[in-house]
């Protein structure tokens, strides 16, 4: 084989007091897919945006191909043929496939734009590349996200001058019947000989579609692993976080006790239809489903985010009547949102402000805020949750994900809840601070709170839960005990598989491990 | 596996209906006018209705360019309320220039170009440099830009009869009134220019997403400043007609054509399958615009209750546009 594609060497780079690369190295081959894993902090992002050109790096080399690349800048790397798929999709709502797909990269005659020429070169495009049919004519608003997803990989691959191609967590919008169709288009381009750099939190994906991995701590590479097998993600997580992970999921010390929260027959008369639900205090409840299924819409119904057309929702015995949130967060039902930074954390106030954005009655006096009280309580918290910075008054924007979500789980233990809907509750966070959050959750149902999570992750659902509510097509299509469930066989039911052959036979497990 | 969470198979399109609603409210009326108001549906009345349109078509151009540019977001997106006032401009120092100070019809229209170029790059400038809202800023600035006007006219009525303006409005082309033909050829240039093109179709991934323009190698300012500079230019344009129209130029116009630019350019998003501001829906939603207008007249509605049916409509439009946006 050739040398390889890609060479990075030795890379430095400082920010005014942190070094965030410390001479980290990675190297990609034609048609690999190169995994590069860390936590969040451990440079992955600042060696991408060193190969950008969005950062100049202080030292080390880059090669393409065997040749130096001097000048890095943005517009030097996309004519060396290196393209990137951001995980945001930047897509224009009401543009067409193909008018997306061409984007800045018009095709026009003497008289205006080549329209038919761009739809057919999209519609080849995507039949012979990516081997699917989208069609081109269709408005981004009306594809699902993975068609989106393929959009935008399209739109980096259209030219035909892509040598390597970085996907930054390009699954995690998607839900998992979804990942496998961004999968093949991935697996296609591979055979093509394309080089791929694939950056994800997503372990079971990592060992699923990489052929190498380098991982990356504390701003060097301090791992590749050559051979990938569904097994190595243990040995990926030991090199990521440097020490044995204990576990990753908490030791189940809750018990079940009287019911809490009971829906009976809730339907929208839409997404999801003839629900029925009873939550113990003491219990985590799963809810499992695939984008599509009717798992978020029923979870917004639950706070009072969606109208419910027909059922009832009881909390232990006293009917809710839910038709804004104001009216859960009342009666002790609180959301956690899957979306934190558009509905969880008001990303421009400070940590101190968010945490006691629900409480602030309990904080003031006769409508003044009593800042003294609201700091005591946020500083409290902070050292609860672990919270890093431990500033109070750290901006929301700048902490990062995990630490948002420990923001957004603090100001509803600042109120003393008693339902907890936990929505995608790890979503984007990285392995440390996943462990500390599936602990708070643990905890708090420890106490005696009922808990919901609405997850698409399966193997985050059987180790955190106790049974597991199976969405699909709007109904609830198996209830299971989590005792004894195997990863695949609650994909089998997600997937639908399950109801057609044997438990697991056929279904393929996008998340184990 | 449950692919297409966007389409609904069968039942009611709700999302659509809304979308669709100001057009319908709008066939509505005129059909409404049709059956009461005498020879409405006549050739001669379609001229008529045709030939009023066009001082309105023409800012419609231009603010449909901005809008396009910056996003149909009514109070964050782009808006450009300078324009019928840069039109009344235009007009006023062209009349002035030509009836009272007798220079020649080109060296007028000279200086009422450079006038509205000024306008046009100080919007562009105070909205991509200083960062202000195109809502406030074009809102300053149409009041300013009448006051300008006042200032040269003395806020009097100037009559006009340079040959240009009197063929524009009194001779026909290939059996359309001579200012109806012209007006369709810019609206053709537009349309293309906006389009066919490639740096229209830029403009309006700008407007649609400036993140998305932004990643792709675009710089959503340079479209932004000159779609300002565009729409000025199309109150330039505006203002011949604006002179032929009313055979001179008069205080007070600006307000009737501001009201109708904005409802039209709206009422034209219902027009497109994609439900966004177009140009040829905008020139479309002018002409049904000046159809109801026209209408009424001959229905011998009060002019006072026009104005309440406008500035109706005009909420309707907006309200139901921004409801369609919520739904998606």
């Amino acid at each position: 084989m050739a040398g390889p594609v890609l060479q990075m060497r030795d890379i430095v780079k400082t920010f005014p007091g942190v070094r965030a690369l410390d001479g980290a190295s990675i190297s990609v081959s034609e048609g690999e897919i190169h995994g590069l894993v860390g936590e969040n902090g451990a440079g992955k992002s600042t060696v991408i945006k060193v190969l950008a050109g969005v950062y100049g790096a202080d030292s080390g080399s880059v090669t393409l191909d065997g040749q130096p690349l001097t000048a890095i800048t943005p517009a030097n790397v996309h004519d060396a043929g290196i393209r990137f798929i951001h995980q945001d999709l930047h897509l224009v709502p009401h543009f067409t496939v193909t008018e997306s797909v061409f984007m800045g990269q018009e095709v026009a005659g003497r008289f205006g734009l080549s329209k038919r020429q761009m739809r057919n070169m999209a519609e080849r495009f995507f039949r012979e590349v990516l081997d699917i049919e989208i069609g081109c004519g269709r408005l981004i608003r009306d594809l699902t996200t993975a068609e989106r997803k393929l959009v935008q990989i399209a739109r980096a691959l259209i030219d035909d001058k892509a040598r390597l191609v970085v996907f930054d967590e390009p699954t995690a919008p998607l839900a998992i019947g979804e990942i496998e169709k961004v999968f093949a288009a991935i697996r296609r381009l591979k055979a093509q000989g394309i080089a791929m750099i694939y950056v994800s939190h997503y372990l079971s994906e990592i060992t699923e579609i990489c052929d190498r991995v380098t991982v990356f701590r504390n701003g060097k590479d301090v791992a590749v692993f050559d051979k990938i097998s569904d097994d190595s993600a243990e040995d990926i997580i030991k090199a990521m976080v440097g020490r044995e992970l204990g576990q990753l999921y908490p030791n189940r010390t809750h018990a079940a006790g009287e019911p809490l929260l009971s829906v009976r027959g809730l339907s929208d008369g839409n997404r999801f239809f003839d629900v029925d639900l009873t939550l113990r205090r003491g219990e985590i409840l799963g809810i499992a489903g695939l984008i599509g299924s009717g798992r978020e819409e029923l979870v917004d119904t639950l706070y009072g985010l969606r109208k419910a057309k027909s059922g009832t929702i009881e909390l232990a015995d006293l009917p809710l009547k839910l038709s804004k949130p104001a009216d859960a967060v009342g009666k002790g039902v609180v959301l956690v949102p899957r979306d934190r930074r558009g509905d969880g954390l008001v990303l421009a106030m400070n940590v101190m402000e968010n945490i006691n954005l629900a409480s602030l009655e309990e904080v003031s006096k006769l409508g003044w805020e009593m800042r003294g009280a609201a700091r005591k309580r946020a500083e409290k918290l902070i050292g609860d949750l672990d919270i890093r910075p431990t500033n109070p008054d750290a901006i929301g924007q700048t902490l990062s994900g995990g630490n948002q979500q420990k923001v957004v789980l603090g100001r509803w233990l600042a109120i003393d809840a008693r339902v907890f809907i936990l929505d995608e509750p790890t979503a984007g966070v990285d392995v440390g601070a996943k462990v500390e959050i599936y602990q708070l959750i643990e905890d708090l149902a420890a106490k005696g709170a009922g808990i919901v999570v609405s997850s698409s992750d399966p193997g985050e659902l059987i180790g955190l839960c106790d049974r597991i509510l199976v969405m699909m097509r709007g109904r609830i299509n198996h209830e299971i005990g989590t005792q004894g469930l195997s990863i695949d066989q609650l994909v089998a039911m997600t997937t639908g598989a399950a109801d057609f052959s044997t438990a697991g036979g056929t279904a393929r497990s996008a998340h184990a491990g | 596996m449950p692919d297409s969470v966007a389409t609904r198979p069968g039942g009611f399109d709700l999302r659509r209906a809304v979308g669709m609603a100001p057009v319908a409210i709008f066939v509505a009326m005129l059909i409404y006018i049709g059956f009461n108001a005498p020879n409405f549906l006549t050739w001669s009345t379609i001229q008529l209705v045709l030939s009023q349109s066009v001082p309105v078509v023409v800012v419609c151009l231009g603010l449909s360019v901005v809008v396009m540019a910056g996003g149909d977001d009514v109070v964050s997106g782009g808006i450009d309320l300078s324009v019928p006032a840069t039109a009344i401009l235009c007009a006023g120092i062209i009349a002035q220039q030509v009836t009272l100070a007798e220079q020649p019809l080109f060296l007028a229209a000279m200086l009422a170009f450079g006038a509205a170029l000024i306008v046009g790059a100080l919007n562009g400038f105070l909205v991509t440099r200083i960062g202000m809202t195109p809502l406030l800023t074009s809102l300053a600035m149409f009041v300013a830009v009448v006051g300008v006007n006042n200032v040269i006219t003395a806020s009097r009525r100037i009559d006009i009869d340079a040959p240009l303006i009197l063929f524009l409005r009194d001779d026909r082309i290939v059996g359309l009134p001579a200012g109806v033909a012209i007006a369709l050829v810019l609206c053709v240039v537009f349309v293309f220019a906006i389009h066919h093109t490639k740096w229209g179709l830029n403009l309006q991934a700008v407007g649609g997403s400036r993140e998305a323009a932004e990643v792709s190698g675009l710089r959503p300012s340079h479209f932004l400043f000159w779609s300002f500079v565009i729409a000025a230019f199309a109150g330039f344009l505006a203002s011949f007609f604006v002179l032929a129209r009313g055979s001179g130029s008069s205080p007070g116009t600006e307000d009737n054509l501001l009201l109708e630019m904005v409802l039209a350019t709206f009422l034209g998003a219902s027009f497109s399958p994609r439900r966004v501001v177009t140009v040829w829906g905008a020139v479309l939603g002018a002409v049904l615009v000046a159809a109801l207008s026209i209408g009424f007249k001959s229905m011998g509605v009060n002019v006072f209750w026009t104005g309440l049916i406008k500035g109706s409509l005009i909420l309707i439009v907006v309200a139901l546009g921004a409801a369609s946006q919520r739904m998606r």
